[in-house]
């Protein structure tokens, strides 16, 4: 049963129809990648999720149940694009706050809070003010925010701006082991990159709606196109218009081929050890989600214009 | 709630711990004293003594009145110009003199009503007053002199009758003291609204501030965080409030203890008086009742402009300005109310919710029932408690959209339109 399941949502604005008819499944576990375009409707969509809008229709089912924005956000952590926190307050104290604001005892917010800034090694920071940190530490400390009271859902908005290759790192990691130890993980971001190495689960969002939606695997098994690179020993001068497949470019130095429709790699393979060539490398290129997706977004104006709301 | 409860709390510590608060807590009475003392003090200051030579063509004023009156009475100084009067026409600065009076011959029957007072500069009236009233002593003495009144006959022409109010319905209404009272507290209130008023809308804009308001609002409902801010800013003032209390208590007993203070124990023997003279009991009461939902009022209306602009102090005010208006309005009723506690503008402006924090607590010190009537009362605090109720259900209601709200500076009208949005 999917954790989180959302059901024709549609939020539409005075001038913008910021969420237009989406449906998507977040199964327990899944690290869920939500991609799309800048004004494609992901933060209106988060928003209706953690209980900040709501939507005008649609429903969401969470964890088996309608969702109740009153009782469900004590299993939600959330991490927004904005980042913000009061700067004028103690560190381990607004910490304490914002962990009681989600419903743990005073008890709890202290233990777990210590538990924490002792792995991202913050402990020496529990009296500063937060505007005596710098950014990387102040993103460290609203991850730790977000993931204090052990949601079931958690959901980051492009947690990795502004972090440097190591706090990277480190908040990657923390993502795998939260994973393992049960949460399930949206992750909104612009870094295809990252949501390869991340993500096993994608949907794409565009003007509101949603265009793409599986598995890592299957989105790139679906927009491939039959490219491999293959490394000869020898140059090849020739390709002969029997070859199963046409020359696409070169890259170092390898060939880049497009396979035939209705042909095979093994055809190919046979192809060209036939020709006497030697062969030391033979791959698949899938495409990555970046060309993915830009190749659907494509077409879209770099802004988004408004759309008119038609009654 | 228990979440509300868990905002009010970190609302109130936040700043109470401030050294701001303590500073201003002992400040704010010493400054609220030394401005209703000075206003009075400077007025006292502002009247000139003035130097007047009199050039007399009319005979009747003689040196010896001229000195008995000026010995009497310090206000002004009058000198008989006995020789060369056109030197002291001429260039009466020369002479020493702030400016001259020529009286011209006349008849002691009919004196004259065209005196005037030749200067260099002009003087306010304030100052020509006390000149004018020993000329007309001086005057009185040539007159009874001229119609031979003696001094038992002078006594009982000048005696007069004094009147003064009394209220048979509430007897412990003092007017003098109850004026005095009124205006204190309505003041008072007045001071509270604006400053915490303000406290509220910038403690709101404090989430926007700081970009946290996303954050929040994932974890409470927007209301819940708008009235614990309220509440908490409200708890910070009952706080400040107590403790001027307990300071002027303190310096009260303080004062009986060491009655060998002149100045002290006389001040305290006057508050004695006052509080016995008036309904303390029932002033206290409707203070403590008019504060509150006073801010009440107010705080959710600064708030709801709190969260609907974005971090610009100028914008905030220039929003809020209808709002100051109508308190700064609240007290300009008030001393209409205080010089006729039963007449129109001081009871429809006790009754209006939008004055009423003000206006009848300037009236309540004249007496309930006798001046403000049971029903007046209720009917004020009634409609006060509605209101209030309503605006912090609507600024709740904007709250909900500003807060999260980046960008162009709303206008009134579309900030009404949020209020009545569905969810």
């Amino acid at each position: 049963m999917a954790l989180l399941e959302l059901q024709n949502l549609k939020k539409y604005f005075a001038t913008q129809k910021a969420v237009d008819d989406i449906s998507l499944n977040v199964e327990q576990g899944q690290i869920f990648g939500l991609l799309g375009p800048n004004g494609a409707g992901k933060t209106t969509l988060i928003r209706m999720i953690t209980g900040i809008f709501y939507p005008d229709e649609g429903s969401i089912i969470f964890d088996g149940k309608k969702f109740d924005p009153i009782k469900d956000v004590g299993k939600i952590g959330y991490m927004p694009e904005e980042r913000g926190l009061y700067k004028k307050m103690k560190i381990g104290e607004q910490a304490m706050y914002l962990a009681q604001l989600k419903g743990l005892s005073h008890r709890d917010a202290q233990a777990k809070i210590k538990k924490w800034f002792t792995r991202f090694e913050m402990d020496s920071w529990w009296n500063k003010k937060v505007e005596d940190l710098s950014k990387g530490m102040g993103q460290k400390l609203q991850f730790v925010t977000t993931v204090l009271h052990e949601p079931k859902l958690i959901i980051l908005d492009e947690p990795f701006s502004g972090l440097d290759p190591v706090n990277s790192n480190l908040i990657k990691d923390e993502i795998f082991n939260l994973s393992r130890n049960g949460a399930t993980i949206i992750f909104s971001t612009h870094r295809m990159e990252q949501v390869e190495e991340i993500c096993n689960h994608i949907a794409l969002v565009n003007k509101g709606r949603k265009i793409l939606d599986g598995t890592v695997k299957q989105v790139k098994q679906d927009f491939k196109e039959n490219l491999y690179s293959i490394g000869l020993n020898q140059p090849l001068h020739e390709i002969s218009t029997l070859a199963p497949f046409t020359l696409a470019g070169t890259r170092e130095d390898a060939l880049i081929i497009k396979i035939k429709d209705g042909h095979s790699p093994n055809e190919v393979l046979r192809f060209v050890l036939d020709q006497g060539l030697s062969i030391h490398a033979f791959n698949e290129i899938l495409p990555s989600l970046n060309d993915i997706f830009i190749k659907l977004v494509e077409g879209t104006p770099t802004a988004r214009q408004f759309q008119p709301v038609q009654s | 709630m228990n979440k509300i409860w868990i905002i009010i709390k970190r609302e109130y510590l936040t700043r109470v711990r401030k050294k701001t608060f303590i500073i201003s807590t002992l400040l704010f009475p010493l400054l609220y004293m030394g401005l209703i003392f000075g206003m009075g003090f400077i007025a006292e200051k502002s009247k000139q003594s003035l130097h007047v030579a009199l050039i007399d063509s009319s005979g009747y004023f003689t040196e010896d009145k001229i000195t008995a009156q000026n010995l009497a009475d310090n206000s002004s100084l009058i000198t008989l110009v006995k020789s060369k009067p056109e030197a002291v026409i001429a260039d009466h600065k020369a002479a020493g003199y702030d400016g001259y009076l020529i009286i011209p011959a006349m008849d002691w029957k009919t004196g004259s009503d065209s005196l005037v007072f030749k200067a260099d500069k002009s003087y306010g009236s304030g100052s020509t007053a006390a000149v004018e009233a020993k000329l007309n002593r001086i005057w009185s003495a040539i007159k009874n002199d001229s119609l031979q009144i003696d001094g038992e006959k002078q006594k009982i022409l000048s005696q007069r009758l004094s009147v003064s109010s009394y209220n048979i319905k509430d007897e412990k209404a003092n007017a003098k003291t109850a004026e005095g009272i009124g205006y204190v507290s309505g003041f008072l209130i007045y001071l509270i609204l604006l400053i915490y008023g303000s406290q509220v809308m910038m403690g709101v804009m404090e989430e926007k501030t700081n970009r946290i308001a996303e954050v929040i609002v994932s974890s409470v409902k927007p209301f819940q965080m708008m009235l614990g801010k309220i509440l908490g800013i409200g708890l910070v003032a009952l706080t400040q409030f107590f403790l001027w209390i307990a300071f002027v208590l303190i310096v009260y007993n303080v004062g009986i203890a060491s009655s060998s203070s002149g100045m002290v124990s006389q001040m305290v023997g006057t508050m004695q008086k006052i509080f016995s003279s008036v309904n303390m009991p029932l002033i206290l009461f409707c203070f403590g009742f008019y504060f509150l939902a006073g801010f009440f009022f107010y705080a959710s209306l600064y708030g709801a402009i709190g969260s609907a602009v974005n971090e610009d102090m100028r914008e905030a005010q220039s929003l809020s300005f209808p709002i100051t208006m109508l308190v700064i309005i609240s007290i300009a009723m008030m001393s209409s109310a205080i010089a006729d506690p039963t007449g129109p503008v001081a009871v429809w402006g006790s009754i209006i919710p939008i004055s009423s924090p003000i206006v009848m607590m300037a009236r309540i010190p004249f007496g309930a029932p006798g001046t403000v009537p049971w029903w007046q009362l209720g009917l004020s605090m009634g409609l006060l408690i509605l209101s209030f109720m309503f605006t912090v259900w609507f600024a709740g209601k904007i709250y909900r959209t500003g807060i999260l709200m980046y960008g162009k500076k709303p206008t009134w009208k579309e900030m009404i339109k949020w209020a009545f949005r569905k969810n």
